[in-house]
């Protein structure tokens, strides 16, 4: 398959540009400082994985990165390592290896998936690193990691918050803070357990706060259905409160005007395709409800969805909700639990054209063709 | 008649069905889940298609506006409320019904 091809395409530019570089100025330029770089400045990443939660949003978060840069340098790579404690022994493969390489496989599904159209200009390798000793601590960790950074030109190390293959001990800030010795860039994939300790109130931005108030004030404008003085007057003040007072916790991101705009356009285009979908299904729901025989069979189904971030997770799941026949249950970061009705309305949520339509909303077009539940399912089925 | 009022009188006659739907799905379908189907959707369409011979009857007027915002309300916080219980339910450990219990 494709991921065995990338393997060959190497490109051994990066770090002789690297170096080339820091030795043409000032030698202390060379050391990337003990401050953590977020975000990612390079386009070649080493990310080590071990079985984890935030797995799946770490390899998210660096193949976008990858991706990112690649669209400025033209080529970029990221190299997920899996470091196995065990030294490997004549005896063959112990259990340790055959899970590494479960889960190797799977990284490598996932990458290519979150790729989407940059497979050409962003390479992704998966292997295994620390297979000719036992790895015991943390420096022990750095490194092999470290060795397998400079034979293959990367110049960042993303770690996955989650990332622990000891187990019991914590690993992470040690082991960072010896790669970050050792010269490389080393940045933490803001994945969801992080964001989770983080408070309801930010604190927000001016921005943020003059869009709020537009909006408020705007609404309440409408409500009242006037601009005379008092509308306008009263308008201004409840708006002022309400700014003030929500300012924090209404918008969690930087107000970027262009991007809103283009999302509700969007929006615009979604609502009457959500309606038309609530109608026809609800008119299957009617069929079955008022049907003598109730030819429901209701079953529990469970994936994960190809969406990112909570405002679009939270309208699909809204919107499957709304369409009948599926019932959102649980959502635990992008992994659905629905109940279905019908076998009908099991077949249609797996077809994926609500995932498809809330991917075009938030992403734009583009991000409308990664392939439908059934078909991440066919290829996860098929890893060889 | 005027063919807005046969248009309010095809969407409120549409709110009855869904409604009446949602009812009679309440009370036939087996479980807590198949009923929160019932009630969080058919019952969304009705009220929308209520909604919107509301809309269509006032015509120009800001009411309309005003019945386009509930609208709006009702399909953000119905299947929200329609989540909430299935999860509460879920954690509570209640089983789904099947058709293998049907025996």
């Amino acid at each position: 398959m494709a991921k065995l091809d990338t393997r060959k395409e190497m490109f051994y530019t990066g770090w002789s540009i690297f170096q080339s570089r820091t030795n043409g100025c000032n030698a202390r330029a060379t050391g990337t400082g003990d401050t953590r770089w977020i975000p990612v400045t390079g386009s070649r990443i080493l990310v080590p994985v071990s079985e984890s939660g935030t797995l799946r949003n770490t390899v998210a978060y660096a193949v976008e990165q990858a991706l990112e840069h690649a669209r400025e340098s033209g080529t970029g790579a990221v190299h997920f390592v899996y470091p196995v404690s065990e030294r490997v022994t004549l005896e063959g493969p112990t259990a340790e290896f055959e899970q590494a390489h479960t889960l190797l496989d799977r990284v490598a599904v996932w990458a290519e998936e979150d790729l989407g159209d940059g497979a050409e200009s962003v390479t992704v390798e998966t292997g295994l690193v620390g297979t000719q000793e036992y790895l015991f601590s943390p420096g022990d960790y750095a490194e092999v990691l470290v060795e397998y950074a400079r034979d293959n030109d990367l110049e960042i190390a993303v770690f996955d918050p989650g990332f622990n293959p000891i187990g019991t001990t914590p690993l992470l800030p040690p082991l960072e803070a010896e790669v970050r010795e050792a010269g490389l860039e080393v940045s933490e994939a803001p994945v969801q357990r992080e964001r989770r300790s983080s408070l309801l109130v930010q604190r927000g931005t001016v921005g943020q706060f003059l869009a709020l108030f537009g909006v408020s004030f705007l609404f309440y404008l409408l409500l009242a259905g006037s601009v005379k003085p008092f509308e306008l007057a009263t308008g201004a003040i409840t708006a002022t409160v309400v700014a003030v007072a929500l300012w924090g916790v209404s918008l969690t991101g930087p107000v970027d005007p262009v991007r809103t705009v283009r999302q509700f356009g969007r929006l615009l285009v979604y609502v009457p395709y959500l309606l038309w979908q609530i109608v026809i299904a609800n008119l299957q729901v009617a069929y079955v409800v008022l049907h003598p025989d109730l030819p429901i069979d209701p079953e529990i189904v469970e994936f994960d969805a190809a969406v990112w971030s909570s405002l679009p997770v939270t309208t699909l799941a809204n919107s499957i909700t709304l369409t009948p026949g599926t019932l959102t249950v649980d959502v635990s970061r992008r992994h659905f639990t629905v109940h279905t009705l019908t076998v009908d309305s099991r077949e249609d949520l797996f077809g994926g054209s609500l995932e498809r339509a809330v991917r075009f909303v938030f992403y734009g077009l583009a991000a409308a063709r990664i392939p439908s539940p059934v078909e991440r399912r066919t290829e996860e089925d098929d890893p060889s | 008649m005027t063919p807005t009022e046969i248009g309010v009188l095809v969407l409120a006659l549409g709110g009855v069905f869904f409604a009446v739907v949602a009812a009679v799905g309440l009370v036939r379908l087996p479980d807590l889940y198949t009923r929160a189907h019932s009630t969080s959707k058919s019952e969304t369409l009705g009220a929308v298609l209520a909604l919107a011979a509301v809309a269509l009857a006032f015509g120009d007027d800001l009411s309309t506006v005003k019945a386009v915002l509930l609208l709006v309300f009702m399909f953000l916080t119905n299947p929200t409320a329609a989540h909430a219980i299935a999860r509460a339910a879920s954690e509570q450990g209640i089983e789904p019904w099947t058709t293998e219990d049907e025996s």
